[in-house]
């Protein structure tokens, strides 16, 4: 059971098309793994829509029907009847991953590029051309804890397969976990198997211990490195 | 499948109790007949809405020309994606509303000039719920946000404009208004709350 959620701020402002592309991602994962925030997100765009209706109309002094319609005819390409059948797009993919995320690392996460730091723990940046964020996979062996770190900065965390858990609690499949700056923990990737999660990264974070300290420009490096 | 017939016919006896969207009939006509008239009416009447919401939510650099050439595609979409509508899911305003916003957000991404090529639609899609139950709930619950939207106080209806129609995130709401970050939250809170829309957090 989902049951961490993304709060109203990020939902509205997904509704409202105002977040970043890298937030934007993860509530979109999110989405798909909870009915109950894609109805709010629904219920959101609906208040969207009765607000531009009841907007100022601005007509344009030509009417530009014809013209519109000359652009549509020379480039249309459903012709009458032939009604495109959108097949009902299943929430999540065979392999269980989101659509969008798999969508985003170029149809599978094989074709990301892996880093691997330690026994542990992989990274793989994601390149969504986002300015203000880092968006990444990671993934943690079964039963193995992750670096203690501190975050400089607003973490987003989506869980797309396994469970981890810290000092806090537990959290599994679907889960959108937010960390805010100063806070520190260690999460560990639960006995049974690898836990895989989608990290959206306001500020690098700070490892707080010495070996991860030492790794990390090495981090910075290989994640600047790959990202075009 | 005989679960199937059961479910459509509970979602045409659910349709009959809820009001008729009167602009679903010429989307359909535009879906299966391609028909000129049925397009011309929508575009009569939702062209200047689009055209008002996108010289309000393009931002400071968005001329005259660039929101009409927007606006342009927009009904260019809604031509072409007449047959994916799904008039049991959405009303016509909230899915012409979704297709104005993926576009204004294409449009700003490449007006930054990113060179990662993204299709905003793999983001911002329209979630499939399977069950047409919740899609009923969910057509009910706009006229019940119609409805409250006319009762809001005029300092929730401020920063829900700011939100929505000029696409302003609550942290530049919050600036712009000079108000901390929480009170817009719980000002769009209350609001969304007398919609019904029950967010927990």
């Amino acid at each position: 059971m989902v049951s961490f959620h993304p709060d109203s701020k990020f939902l509205t402002d997904f509704a409202a098309g105002s977040l970043p592309l890298s937030e934007a991602v993860c509530v979109a994962a999110h989405l798909e793994f909870c009915g109950k925030c894609r109805a709010h997100v629904q219920q959101l765009s609906d208040v969207a829509a009765q607000m531009m209706v009841r907007l100022d109309p601005v007509v344009d002094d030509n009417d530009g029907f014809e013209s519109l319609m000359q652009r549509i005819e020379s480039s249309d390409p459903a012709p009458a009847g032939q009604v495109s059948n959108i097949a009902a797009k299943a929430a999540v993919s065979a392999t269980g991953i989101p659509r969008v995320v798999e969508k985003l690392a170029g149809g599978s996460l094989q074709n990301l590029n892996w880093v691997k730091l330690g026994k542990s723990l992989r990274i793989a940046p994601m390149d969504i051309g986002c300015k203000s964020r880092q968006t990444a996979i990671y993934d943690i062996k079964a039963g193995r804890p992750m670096p203690e770190h501190e975050h400089r900065g607003e973490e987003i965390t989506v869980l797309l397969k396994g469970s981890f858990s810290d000092a806090d609690g537990k959290y599994v499949k679907g889960d959108f976990v937010v960390r805010y700056a100063g806070e520190r923990h260690q999460p560990t990737a639960t006995l049974d198997t690898d836990c895989i999660c989608l990290v959206s990264l306001e500020q690098p974070v700070k490892a707080s211990s010495w070996w991860y300290r030492l790794m990390e420009p090495f981090v910075q490096y290989r994640l600047s490195g790959f990202s075009r | 499948m005989d679960n199937d017939i059961d479910m459509e016919s509970a979602v045409t006896q659910l349709n009959r109790s809820t009001v008729p969207d009167a602009w679903a009939e010429s989307v359909r006509l535009v879906a299966v007949k391609r028909d000129r008239a049925a397009f011309q009416v929508l575009y009569k009447h939702f062209s200047p809405l689009i055209r008002a919401f996108l010289l309000k939510s393009m931002g400071s650099g968005a001329n005259r020309s660039e929101a009409e050439e927007i606006t342009q595609e927009v009904l260019i979409k809604v031509w072409n994606k007449a047959a994916t509508f799904n008039p049991a899911k959405a009303s016509v305003n909230t899915w012409i509303f979704t297709i104005a916003r993926n576009t204004r957000i294409d449009f700003i991404r490449r007006n930054d000039r990113n060179n990662r090529e993204i299709d905003i639609e793999d983001i911002w899609h329209d979630a499939e719920s399977p069950e047409p139950l919740v899609d009923m709930q969910q057509r009910r619950a706009e006229q019940v946000i119609k409805q409250a939207m006319a009762t809001l106080p005029e300092e929730q209806v401020q920063v829900l404009y700011k939100a929505f129609m000029e696409g302003k995130s609550h942290n530049e709401v919050a600036e712009e208004l000079s108000l901390p970050l929480g009170t817009v939250k719980s000002r769009i809170r209350l609001a969304l709350n007398k919609m019904q829309i029950l967010i927990d957090r």
